[in-house]
């Protein structure tokens, strides 16, 4: 019960104004975030750090705000999925499935509802799904030693491009190039200058922040002016909603297993969001059988994958929070947030930041409330915003993350910074090496190496201490199946997801 | 064609021998030799980027089109005009600076030149209203403080 009083002692300071005031401009923020397709999640949140690091606010109320734009993108991202029949991010994609089809039918409104209380269920439970495992977890992970931290750095990498990934190879060396940039700047254990140059401005090494709005902002301004996008795109027309009861209660059990499937997808290294709402939608196909409409616009076909990516997001916290290792680019986002206000993640968290872990959760019920209040009564809004085209938004877009960055030192370096990683990030792009793993090395970089060099220490130079527990052994394995098994099992479930997707398409 | 990857890879191989040679080159640490040094981590690291160059070089994947030659000038005129913007905040001021750089690239995604203009003069003055006003972080006014 001892969570149960920590939890209220959240919501003591989730439901002080400030904090209420944050989680809905936070809501509201990402769910616009979301719908915009092209500024994915990371994208979004990424852009706010700065802003909230030189607005000086204090590390719960920028967590709390950058977490509910991260509820609300989730959110965010089945409207232009509905709308559109593109997603917004990635995860929404199983949502145009049966989203798109009930939208043509003209029941636009009644998709976008019914897609709203399933998002709704989907978080729900799965923050107490976190509520739950995250103090265990935490506890656990006080057995931690350097290895097994070296281990669990090592995983995280290994199981970054997920059961889907494509080319691990790339991966790998996205990961390898972030350590790279982690490991400019003077040595903290040592103080000997590493690929400095005797450049005052490298001694501290490269800020994270700045190269994530560049890699992710920049190098997407010049993806949009290179395919012309800048016009938008059509979409169907948003009629008068008509939601009975019945309909809400035809989609609850649907929902409920959404989220369980989404939840534990998004606990998991390598699964996420994308796989959870997979997963759901798959096994709602297969539970409902041929009574089914998939694919035409069945209520279920909606509800079931928005609740698995909901249900997802929410549970990619829990290893971000308790372990300090993310497993999605948006949680390493957050986690850069974490690490700029020094807060450092993991099982201390628990015990040292009660305070600010536990009102962020409650944040994250409390902004799921809102996202559900908002995303009803108000989807006209967010639906005219979603039409000003890509070229009014976009430079807007850019100025508002180049001013963020600016505001933070005044030096006009540090955009030129920015840009520079703008022009990696769209070349990285180019040759298909992910962008999310070189982010995750810059963040992970100084404490990977600090925990090869504390194991290394403590075994007086053996480096046999890497495996000389059952634990970091078994993180061990894990971290090299999750190398191969892609290879294998990922061409499959990418035949698969992309084969369903036709279906419906053709 | 797989020439991308090929190039990309050799690029990356080169980055991680010059990265790993540069680490063994780090004077020695204050207290003497240590059995992980500055060096270790940034050796372990070439040969991973090594490892995963040399395996994009031969297994290269098909390439993305590069844009073509106008629209290449294109994209660096788009990158010209923020570095332009970013050395132009404190000597010309945050709004100029602003409207230049925001109606250039409206106009350049398309947006007629009219509209471009009144984009970037409402959003930059907008901005610079917000965070001067009501978030309190001065922005330089330049020119305009005369």
């Amino acid at each position: 019960m001892e969570t149960l009083d920590f939890l209220m002692q959240g919501f003591a300071v989730a439901l002080i104004p400030e904090s209420l005031m944050f989680a809905i401009i936070g809501a509201i923020l990402g769910t616009l975030i979301g719908a915009l397709p092209g500024l994915g999640p990371a994208n979004g949140v990424a852009i706010l750090i700065p802003l909230a690091f030189s607005l000086g606010l204090s590390p719960t109320s920028s967590l709390i705000l950058l977490t509910s734009v991260y509820a609300g993108a989730m959110y965010g991202g089945r409207i232009s999925s509905i709308l559109l029949n593109i997603p917004g991010d990635e995860p929404a994609m199983m949502t145009c499935i049966d989203g798109y089809p009930m939208a043509l039918k003209g029941k636009a409104a009644e998709a976008l509802a019914i897609s709203a209380i399933a998002s709704f269920i989907g978080s729900f439970i799965a923050t107490i799904g976190l509520v739950i495992l995250a103090p265990i977890l935490a506890k656990f992970a006080l057995k931690f030693g350097p290895s097994e931290y070296f281990a669990l750095f090592a995983l995280a990498f290994a199981t970054l491009g997920g059961i889907t990934g494509k080319n691990q190879f790339k991966t790998l060396m996205a990961a390898a190039l972030g350590l790279m940039i982690a490991s400019v700047g003077i040595d903290i254990s040592s103080g000997v200058q590493r690929y400095t140059y005797n450049t005052l401005e490298l001694f501290e090494g490269v800020d994270f922040i700045i190269a994530i709005v560049g890699l992710f902002a920049i190098s997407e301004l010049l993806f949009f002016i290179e395919k012309h996008a800048g016009d938008g795109l059509k979409k169907v027309a948003i009629n008068k909603l008509k939601l009975t009861m019945g309909d809400i209660v035809k989609v609850l059990p649907t929902s409920l297993r959404g989220a369980l499937l989404g939840f534990v997808s998004g606990v998991l290294p390598g699964a996420g969001a994308s796989l959870g709402s997979f997963i759901s939608y798959t096994l709602e196909k297969k539970v409902v059988g041929d009574k089914g409409e998939f694919g035409k616009g069945d209520t279920r076909g909606i509800a079931a994958p928005e609740a698995g990516n909901n249900g997802a997001a929410s549970g990619a916290l829990v290893p971000m929070l308790t372990l300090g290792v993310p497993g999605s680019g948006t949680t390493a986002v957050l986690l850069a947030m974490l690490i700029s206000l020094n807060v450092t993640p993991g099982p201390m968290l628990f015990t040292q930041n009660a305070d600010l872990v536990w009102g962020v959760i409650a944040a994250l019920f409390v902004g799921n409330l809102v996202l559900l209040l908002l995303n009803i009564p108000m989807i006209g809004i967010f639906v005219k915003l979603l039409s000003v085209p890509p070229k009014y938004l976009m430079p807007i877009v850019t100025l508002v993350a180049s001013v963020g960055i600016y505001s933070v030192s005044h030096s006009a370096l540090d955009l030129y910074f920015m840009v520079g990683f703008g022009v990696i990030g769209y070349v990285l792009r180019k040759v298909d090496v992910p962008l999310v793993p070189v982010i995750l090395g810059m963040l992970l970089g100084p404490e990977m190496e600090k925990s090869l060099r504390h194991a290394l220490v403590l075994s007086d130079g053996d480096w046999s201490i890497l495996l000389n527990s059952g634990l970091s052994i078994g993180l061990w394995t894990v971290a090299i199946l999750g190398l191969v098994l892609p290879v294998i099992v990922g061409p499959m479930v990418r035949a698969k997801m992309s084969k369903s997707k036709e279906a419906t398409s053709s | 064609m797989r020439l991308n990857d090929r190039v990309f890879g050799m690029l990356m191989l080169i980055l991680a021998v010059v990265y790993g040679w540069e680490a063994t080159q780090f004077p020695e640490p204050f207290g003497g030799e240590e059995s992980v040094g500055p060096e270790t981590f940034p050796i372990i690291l070439s040969f991973f980027l090594g490892a995963s160059a040399i395996y994009m070089m031969l297994k290269p994947d098909p390439d993305e089109a590069w844009p073509v030659l106008p629209m290449l000038l294109e994209l660096i005129s788009v990158v010209v005009a923020i570095l332009v913007f970013a050395w132009a905040i404190e000597p010309l001021g945050f709004i100029p600076a602003a409207v230049g750089v925001v109606t250039y690239l409206a106009w350049r995604m398309g947006a007629d030149l009219k509209m471009s203009l009144i984009i970037g003069v409402s959003s930059s003055v907008a901005i610079f209203l917000i965070f001067n006003n009501v978030l309190e972080l001065a922005l330089p006014l330049g020119l305009l403080e005369l």
